[in-house]
């Protein structure tokens, strides 16, 4: 029985990103990787194309696609072999705040945009000081009539380079309660005092424009805050739920295609005589690898219909983030291992697919903070 | 039984350590792992200072000590800096056989220029996979002297080496029936390729080498013709030690940074040091690294002793390998996002200690060995 019900709207749906990012996409890969950030062209064919933004209701220029269609993009996503192209950002964890909790008015202001790709969006919750603690921000958002003044520093930024718009978490300074105190703006990439400092060099993700973000007296309208006000941190624990489960996506996803290449490669690669698939000790590594790489299927398939269904599932959503983030180490780890020396060439796609997975064991949450999560629900 | 280092041992390694501080510069590192450059200013410095070959006898520009002194040096230089410990320990790759059976002139020729710093030795051993018996590089007669066909894999240093050792087959027979030789950079008939991009280990560039109808006489021979297999593999088991000893020194380096790290990085209003998660983490860091230490020391130390224990030998690049591959994992971790970033150091760190396990031979092929080692071939 199959967990996931794909229509053939899926599955038509499917077949033409395939296409799509067969053409537009994986030529340009190694040129990204080394210019470190995707034109953002691309991401504007890719919204014309529609595969941006699936979910959004068809009033705001959406198709009112259900989460299947974000799965789907994740997925195939990963066999361009690059990760700069961060569609699932922007759809799936960005733009649903601005989906959820802005007002009609920005929702009609911005939403067509962020679907056209003519808009590619980022967060910014992470600080030079301030990761896994998120309530001790210091980036402040200070009351002055109409609008607030947003002073401080954002680090670690995906899509920092290329957004246009940001979802940016501050801190009302004169509200004591830090939990209370923190608000999300949408700021606009052209506002004065809003400066993209500076793109960060990284074990991976070369293609993804990772950046420092500056705000220095930076004026933003009033009505660009999402929800009520002191709302912001609660806004941010709703949202990470899909959050997590993105990258539990990804990581899976991840692992499914560094297994397939390096069972191909072992079966075509020879040594002492024999192809490296018919050594026992190789064979049953993989197994091993197939073995956790299909639990890890099964559990997620599980939670995305949770949660097409609506359903809560704070805890097991962290747990899968850090069991599948973890396990996709591991399998890039064994992966390289089974590819051997030739797996140290960046030339062998395995050596990128390890560089990039790692990361996906510290962003959204470190791998620390979900257990902590999940101890926290478990009441202990 | 006693598990202390020697007075001239401590200070070795203390030397060693307080070179690698002083002189590892960290940008200067960042610079040369992006851009895949060799440390050659680096290494001229080293061999001045006598950091390098330290096992070889004085008359050829060493200093007769054991392959423990040298394995104290590389795991100082590592734990300073995974990328530069790395390149300048490997710098001398190959010297091994020619101080095991190469003639006196050949000697003279090679290793003090390596010992002083100022020629890089390389050996090219591996081919398309880690099979070493039979090997397809053949030297076959020809009319007067020898020549020798085949393609060489992943080959250290290639174009920047003065001379590189080659080993190849030399007959049908015996898969073990093979002979070495000596050759310079320049002989006619030798072609180098760089591989182009590498994960990890970058300042030590890697090529592959072809040999194409490449004239040699027996006067390049190390040691007995025919004989080379023995010497290559008491080559590779000194190279497991040496490399077993840098997977020490960057297991150690990682673990610095750690800990330095999570004392002074604050969340939830305190150093992270204080919570259990990265305590652990720490912990585990110190009981592989602590382990793989003993296991390589008790390496060299064997050999030193004239009693080579091979199947310590054969565990020690494993070990070392694998306690760096784990504590720079975690390291990683323990700086979160800052540890993924180019400019936090360890980045370089996970990706070198990689390198280093699948450097020469991975992990399943020591394994393989000491299999054999304690049950025999089958």
């Amino acid at each position: 029985m199959e967990i996931l019900k794909h229509t053939d709207e899926h599955l038509k749906f499917r077949e033409r990103l395939r296409a799509f990012l067969e053409k537009e996409v994986t030529p340009y890969v190694e040129e990204w990787e080394k210019t470190g950030v995707v034109p953002k062209a691309v991401w504007k064919k890719m919204g014309e194309a529609g595969f941006l933004c699936t979910d959004i209701p068809q009033v705001y220029g959406g198709m009112g696609g259900d989460f299947l269609y974000s799965v789907i993009v994740t997925e195939e996503l990963v066999h361009t072999r690059h990760t700069g192209l961060t569609a699932p950002l922007h759809s799936d964890i960005v733009v649903p705040y601005i989906a959820a909790f802005g007002s009609e008015e920005l929702k009609r202001k911005y939403l067509p945009g962020c679907v056209s790709g003519e808009i590619v969006t980022a967060i910014a919750m992470t600080e030079p000081s301030v990761g896994s603690d998120l309530a001790s921000m210091s980036t402040t958002a200070v009351d002055d009539g109409d609008h607030v003044v947003i002073n401080g520093e954002k680090t670690y930024i995906s899509n920092g380079i290329n957004c246009d718009l940001l979802v940016l978490a501050a801190k009302d300074p004169s509200v004591e309660d830090p939990y209370r105190a923190i608000d999300l703006y949408l700021v606009e990439a052209e506002t004065r005092g809003f400066e993209k400092s500076k793109r960060l060099s990284k074990l991976g993700w070369h293609s993804q424009d990772t950046a420092e973000l500056l705000f220095k007296d930076c004026r933003v309208p009033k009505a660009n805050r999402l929800g009520m006000k002191g709302g912001g941190f609660l806004m941010l624990m709703e949202k990470l739920q899909q959050e997590r489960l993105m990258c539990a996506i990804m990581a899976v996803a991840a692992a499914e295609k560094m297994l397939d290449m390096t069972i191909h490669f072992c079966k075509e690669q020879h040594d002492f005589g024999r192809p490296l698939s018919k050594f026992q000790g190789n064979q049953f590594k993989i197994v091993d690898m197939a073995t956790e790489v299909r639990l890890g299927r099964t559990f997620l398939e599980k939670l995305i219909a949770d949660h097409m269904e609506g359903k809560a599932i704070v805890v097991e959503a962290s747990m899968a983030k850090s069991w599948t983030t973890e396990m996709a180490s591991r399998v890039a780890d064994g992966c390289m291992d089974l590819y051997g020396s030739r797996s140290c060439v960046e030339e062998y796609p395995i050596a990128r697919f390890w560089r990039d997975v790692r990361v996906m064991s510290i962003f959204a949450g470190t791998n620390e903070i979900m257990r902590g999560i999940v101890a926290k629900f478990m009441g202990l | 039984m006693d598990f202390n280092l020697t007075q001239e041992q401590r200070d070795i390694q203390k030397a060693a350590q307080e070179f690698a501080k002083g002189e590892f510069d960290s940008d200067l590192i960042l610079e040369l792992d992006k851009n895949q450059q060799f440390p050659l200013s680096m290494l001229k410095k080293a061999g001045d200072l006598g950091f390098l070959g330290v096992h070889y006898p004085e008359a050829f520009g060493g200093q007769g000590l054991g392959v423990l002194d040298n394995a104290l040096i590389m795991e100082a230089f590592c734990r300073q800096d995974s990328g530069l410990g790395s390149a300048l320990g490997l710098s001398d790759f190959g010297s091994e056989m020619l101080l095991d059976r190469g003639r006196e002139d050949q000697l003279d020729t090679v290793l003090p220029d390596v010992a002083r710093g100022e020629r890089v030795l390389t050996a090219a051993l591996l081919e398309d996979g880690y099979s070493l018996a039979p090997l397809q590089t053949r030297v076959v007669r020809d009319g007067e002297g020898y020549r020798i066909d085949g393609l060489k894999s992943f080959v250290p240093f290639g174009d920047f080496a003065r001379h590189m050792i080659i080993v190849c087959q030399a007959g049908d027979q015996d898969p073990y029936t093979q002979t070495a030789f000596l050759l310079q950079r320049e002989t006619t008939g030798v072609e180098i390729t760089p591989v182009g991009q590498k994960v990890g280990m970058r300042m030590i560039p890697l090529s592959h080498v072809a040999l194409k109808d490449v004239k040699v006489s027996l006067e390049n021979a190390i040691g007995p013709e025919m004989k080379a297999h023995a010497l290559l593999r008491g080559f590779l088991d000194k190279a497991r030690i040496e490399a077993g000893a840098m997977g020490v020194g960057i297991a150690q380096g990682a673990l610095d940074l750690a800990m330095d790290y999570s004392k002074k990085r604050e969340q939830f209003g305190r150093a992270i040091v204080s919570f259990d998660a990265i305590r652990n983490k720490l912990a585990n860091m110190c009981v592989d690294l602590e382990m793989a230490r003993l296991m390589v020391y008790k390496a060299a130390w064997s050999v030193d002793c004239g009693k080579p224990d091979r199947r310590c030998i054969l565990m020690s690049k494993a070990v070392g390998a694998s306690a760096a591959l784990t504590a720079t994992n975690d390291a990683l971790q323990i700086y979160g996002g800052y540890g993924y970033m180019t400019e936090g150091q360890i980045e370089h760190f996970y990706r070198d200690a990689k390198a280093l396990s699948l450097f020469l031979e991975p992990m399943q092929t020591q394994k393989n060995l000491l299999a054999d080692e304690m049950v025999g071939r089958t």
